[in-house]
């Protein structure tokens, strides 16, 4: 395979993007244009994948013919093949989902082409080997997202967007001071060179008192990006708020970027450092998942229920990491994975059912006995729901038994206690959503001024698509059923993470 | 130098935060103005000390490193995009609202 191969996840939609804008006269053109650009590069990044697990070592594309440490180079190594495969597989199922939706957004002609820039920033940043170029990525994303969510048919889209902008500018800025940090202490700026010259001056030594310094901003960064629990504010208002097709991809696989953050960190940048950030990422994981929990249980509105939701599973995930046992770090991907497809699904039926009930909000009130007139979205959703308790047969049971497992391997007993408990709240959450959506009758409500009576409460005849929620709910029951080539993928993954000498290697001397 | 340098960082710094915090949109979109400058300078510090002549003028001095420069372009751009999507925003929420307090901007609190 040319090492080529790992720029077309990042070149087709950056290509693609200003090809649809140019299609904005022709809405179906550039909806049709948009899937076939997204699937072409899931197709390049499945390429990319099998061919990284086959051979072992990654494919590095140094732009611009400049060698690796002064160049900026493109690392298509396993852990990041996984993570761009699992994006644009979701981001694929997205853009399926704006096609078959009714939301005024979707009409809007930079939708698509700011659809593909999203998944531009977002392969981009999993996909590069330097710093600097991570933080111009991470920007992309960043504003795709918000002006998405600016445009919102949500009320308060842009309420929410100003926020997420405000939050983002200070992640940005702490994400350039630790790229000042890390090139004035060591000279370079490609994470490869930048792990070998910080194993070569171990930390405790005096002469770089900046290294700390860039450890904790870059803390602060990832936090911020995937709404760790200090940092967690600003995020359900901006996943609520957003366009259900955007706001699944911002719940599920947007927020993915601080968790491969957090590998790269404890595994390739800063190992040295790891006893120090291990304990911080428990403690705010545990922290993440009861309050995620707690607060999820105690929304009235469908898809908050699900932002808040994505906090609990989030801090599943940092457990896993701070563990960083080979099995833990496996259980970490597995997760990862499961969590984007089940709740990408699930906040695209909360948002189906918000489209067909009687005024468009996913709020309880509104949408409690709607649910009548739509079965198969209840079958989608209570599938989906038993994958985010961890019921089998689905993927979710799959991904909270290697987290369990690998606890009981450390033999983490209060972590794995508080953790047990909280997963009871996610079983409340999700099965009083049920009830009140697919069981219970309507009563009467009044929203925004206009006051319906329980018996006038009927589901609309037409709303979004189920197609993309369907799909990816068949993902769900199919890594469920049978979870062994992705457990073989994590097991692998983890043992590629387990020393960051071939990744060096790999890089530098290509 | 490198102290008056230190000190408008730090300044820039100071001034920047506590400009963010303020309720008045304007001024909050003048302490991201600030904070964007801050870091800039602070980029552009981390290789301004190795000479005084640019790359490649004069190779027999010293001279100053390019990548921080490079990088502080970069920087500039993407704070100039960002600060005109931030303004355009401020703008429609502080006409939704009639107000340029941002305490008074409570759409997302009910």
């Amino acid at each position: 395979m040319p090492p080529s191969l790992v720029l077309l996840p990042v070149l087709i939609p950056l290509a693609a993007a200003p090809v649809a804008l140019l299609l904005s006269a022709r809405p179906r053109w550039q909806a049709g244009w948009a899937v076939g650009a997204m699937a072409t590069s899931l197709v390049s990044s499945a390429l990319l994948l099998a061919h990284v697990w086959r051979s072992g070592p990654p494919l590095v594309l140094a732009m611009g013919g400049w060698r690796a440490p002064f160049g900026i180079v493109l690392v298509g190594d396993l852990l990041s093949a996984v993570m761009v495969v699992m994006a644009q597989s979701v981001l694929l199922a997205g853009i399926l989902y704006a096609v078959g939706s009714r939301e005024k957004v979707v009409a809007y002609p930079t939708f698509y082409p700011l659809f593909l820039t999203l998944a531009v920033g977002l392969t981009g940043a999993f996909l590069t080997g330097d710093l600097f170029n991570l933080f111009v990525f991470a920007e992309v994303l960043v504003f795709s997202g918000a002006i998405l969510t600016a445009n919102a048919d949500d009320p308060y889209g842009t309420e929410a967007a100003l926020k997420y902008v405000y939050i983002s500018l200070l992640a940005s800025a702490a994400l350039l001071l630790a790229v000042g940090s890390l090139y004035v202490a060591y000279g370079t700026l490609n994470m490869a060179d930048l792990a070998a010259r910080i194993a070569a001056s171990p930390a405790g030594t005096s002469d770089q008192p900046l290294l700390g310094v860039a450890v904790a901003l870059l803390l602060v960064t990832f936090m911020v990006k995937s709404a760790v629990f200090p940092f967690h504010f600003w995020q359900p208002d901006f996943h609520a708020a957003a366009p259900t097709a955007v706001s699944a991809m911002l719940s599920s696989v947007v927020v993915k970027l601080g968790v491969y953050g957090f590998l790269r960190m404890t595994t390739l940048l800063f190992p040295a450092q790891r006893p120090q950030i291990a304990p911080l990422l428990v403690a705010l994981g545990i922290v993440g998942v009861v309050y995620g929990g707690l607060s999820a249980i105690g929304t009235h509105n469908a898809k908050r229920m699900l932002a808040y939701s994505t906090l609990a599973q989030i801090g599943f995930i940092l457990v896993a990491i701070g563990w960083g046992t080979p099995l833990a770090l496996a259980a970490a991907v597995i997760f990862t994975v499961n969590h984007s497809l089940v709740k990408s699904a699930m906040l695209m039926l909360a948002g189906f059912v918000a489209s067909r009930a009687p005024v468009k909000t996913a709020a309880f009130a509104v949408v409690q006995g709607v649910g009548k007139a739509m079965p198969a979205a209840g079958a989608l959703f209570l599938v989906g729901g038993m994958a985010l308790a961890g019921i089998p047969p689905t993927n979710g049971f799959i991904s909270k038994m290697t987290v369990f497992r690998s606890g009981v391997e450390a033999e983490q007993w209060w972590a794995l206690l508080l953790l047990g408990v909280a997963s009871i709240f996610t079983l409340i959450y999700v099965t009083r959503a049920f009830m009140r959506i697919w069981w219970q009758p309507p009563v009467g409500f009044t929203y925004a001024g206009k006051t319906f009576a329980a018996d006038e409460i009927k589901a609309k005849p037409y709303g979004d698509r189920l197609l993309a929620p369907a799909l990816l709910i068949l993902a769900v029951l199919a890594l469920g059923l049978w979870p062994t080539p992705l457990v073989d993928l994590a097991m692998a993954v983890s043992r590629w993470l387990g020393s960051p000498a071939p990744y060096i290697a790999a890089v530098l001397g290509s | 130098m490198e102290l008056l340098t230190a000190l408008a960082i730090g300044s820039l710094f100071g001034i920047a935060v506590f400009q963010m915090l303020r309720r008045n949109v304007i001024r909050s979109a003048i302490g991201v103005i600030l904070l964007g400058n801050a870091i800039n300078l602070f980029l552009l510090s981390t290789g301004a000390y190795r000479g005084a002549n640019p790359a490649y003028a004069d190779l027999a001095t010293p001279r100053s490193d390019p990548l921080p420069q490079a990088l502080v372009l970069t920087a500039i751009v993407i704070s100039m995009g960002s600060l005109a999507f931030l303004l355009s925003m401020l703008y429609i929420v502080s006409a939704r609202y009639e107000t340029s307090d941002m305490d008074e901007v409570t759409g997302l609190r009910n």
